[in-house]
């Protein structure tokens, strides 16, 4: 009993305030996280509008598509579908994420409705090394992956980056994060395509 | 640490400047280095971190202030880092909420500044041996100086990495961009050359 009491005495404080402080800090989350959730969605949407300029309107896709990773782990993929104006899918967009030169990079991807296309990416989030590595941001780059076809692209060291095909010519002095965008893009397109298809989501046109 | 050279005297006025130049942070005392080091690639990221850090800093020192006669001398680390984990906290919610690009920018070195030894040095050295105008005066001060260093150090490195500052071109157009000046060997470099220029004008003045 004593004991308790020497242990209350010493660490009354310590407990009163942890109290007062997560209390605060539960008020302030609950103020803001609408907010913050928000910004996340007004992101992702600007990016994904980037892409698919006719979207209206985003949908998450209700299935449970998993993609395996180059190292085993799989991960549940958020599809979204977009929709224009009038109703009509045109087409699906979902996030990608790899391991590039630095760090992990994230990636959303957009393709066209029968995953026939790609019709684009962007980076989410990346530490690739300013002036080489993240130059996969640039739109020298991933105009390379507009309108390529929705299969496995390959990264080659020359070439012309304006033809419209399956071979994407790499940064120069950058051929880590090159490929390594290269990868996730074929990694998440294909499986994600494979599931779709296997679900009847989207036709069997390509096959 | 105490104001002997007469021209400020009162413990108030003490409080407020000295950290601005005779004691501070980065550049007299380096303590608190690694924002210094992280985030001063820009000074729009480097602000933003400045501001952040004067927020805690004054309402830990505040609080810690408030309750200096109940801590038990045992248990005052603990209790100053939960005062600080708990501002670090509310200051990261608010820049997600507000300000979402600067927070991705900022990235972990928000809530890396619960570990950052100056917020813990002025709680130990100043709050808990002052009463409260005291302590936010301090805060404020340290705060400042360490905001004014981290600006100096981000406007050196932006303006040799990119020729500009806040999107304003400074640089002539012929000016090539130091790419290595936006990396961490541009930080390491910037802030040795700032600290040896400051040692020397110090020595000559005290000569």
């Amino acid at each position: 009993m004593s004991k308790l009491k020497y242990f209350v005495q010493q660490s009354w404080l310590l407990l009163v305030s942890s109290f007062f402080f997560g209390l605060l800090i539960a008020v302030t989350n609950g103020a803001l996280s609408g907010r913050i959730e928000q910004n996340r969605i007004a992101k992702l949407n600007a990016l994904t509008k980037a892409l698919l300029p006719d979207a209206e309107r985003f949908q998450p896709l209700d299935t449970d598509i998993e993609v395996q990773l180059p190292d085993g782990s799989k991960e549940k993929a958020t599809i979204f579908e977009a929709f224009s104006g009038d109703g009509q899918r045109i087409g699906f967009s979902f996030n990608a994420r790899g391991t590039g030169f630095t760090g992990p990079i994230e990636l959303v991807v957009a393709v066209d409705k029968d995953f026939q296309k790609l019709m684009g990416f962007s980076v989410l989030a990346s530490s690739e090394t300013p002036g080489f590595g993240d130059q996969i941001k640039s739109d020298y780059y991933r105009r390379q992956f507009i309108n390529a076809p929705a299969d496995k692209l390959m990264l080659v060291k020359t070439g012309s980056a304006a033809a419209v095909d399956s071979q994407i010519v790499a940064i120069t002095g950058a051929t880590v994060s090159s490929q390594a965008v290269v990868n996730i893009v074929n990694t998440f397109v294909t499986q994600i395509r494979d599931q779709m298809q296997k679900k009847g989501l989207i036709g069997n046109v390509g096959q | 640490m105490s104001a002997s050279n007469g021209s400020i005297s009162s413990p108030y006025s003490v409080a407020l400047f000295s950290g601005l130049w005779r004691e501070n942070p980065t550049f007299r005392l380096l303590i608190g280095l690694c924002p210094p080091l992280a985030v001063t690639s820009a000074v729009k990221p480097a602000l933003t971190m400045g501001l952040s850090v004067i927020f805690v800093l004054v309402c830990s020192n505040l609080v810690v202030s408030l309750m200096r006669n109940l801590l038990r001398p045992h248990l005052r680390i603990i209790m100053f880092t939960v005062t600080i984990a708990t501002f670090v906290t509310i200051c990261d919610l608010f820049l997600k909420a507000y300000q979402p690009q600067m927070s991705e920018i900022l990235g972990a070195y928000v809530p890396l500044i619960i570990v950052n030894c100056l917020i813990i040095f002025r709680a130990e050295a100043r709050a808990s041996k002052s009463g409260p105008l005291i302590s936010i005066l301090d805060g404020i001060g340290m705060g400042a100086g360490f905001t004014i260093a981290l600006c100096i150090l981000a406007g050196v490195r932006e303006i040799l990495a990119t020729g500009h500052v806040f999107d304003i071109q400074v640089m002539p157009k012929a000016f090539v961009p130091w790419l290595a000046m936006q990396m961490p060997v541009g930080a390491f470099i910037t802030l040795g050359l700032i600290l040896g220029l400051i040692n020397v004008l110090t020595r000559k003045k005290e000569s």
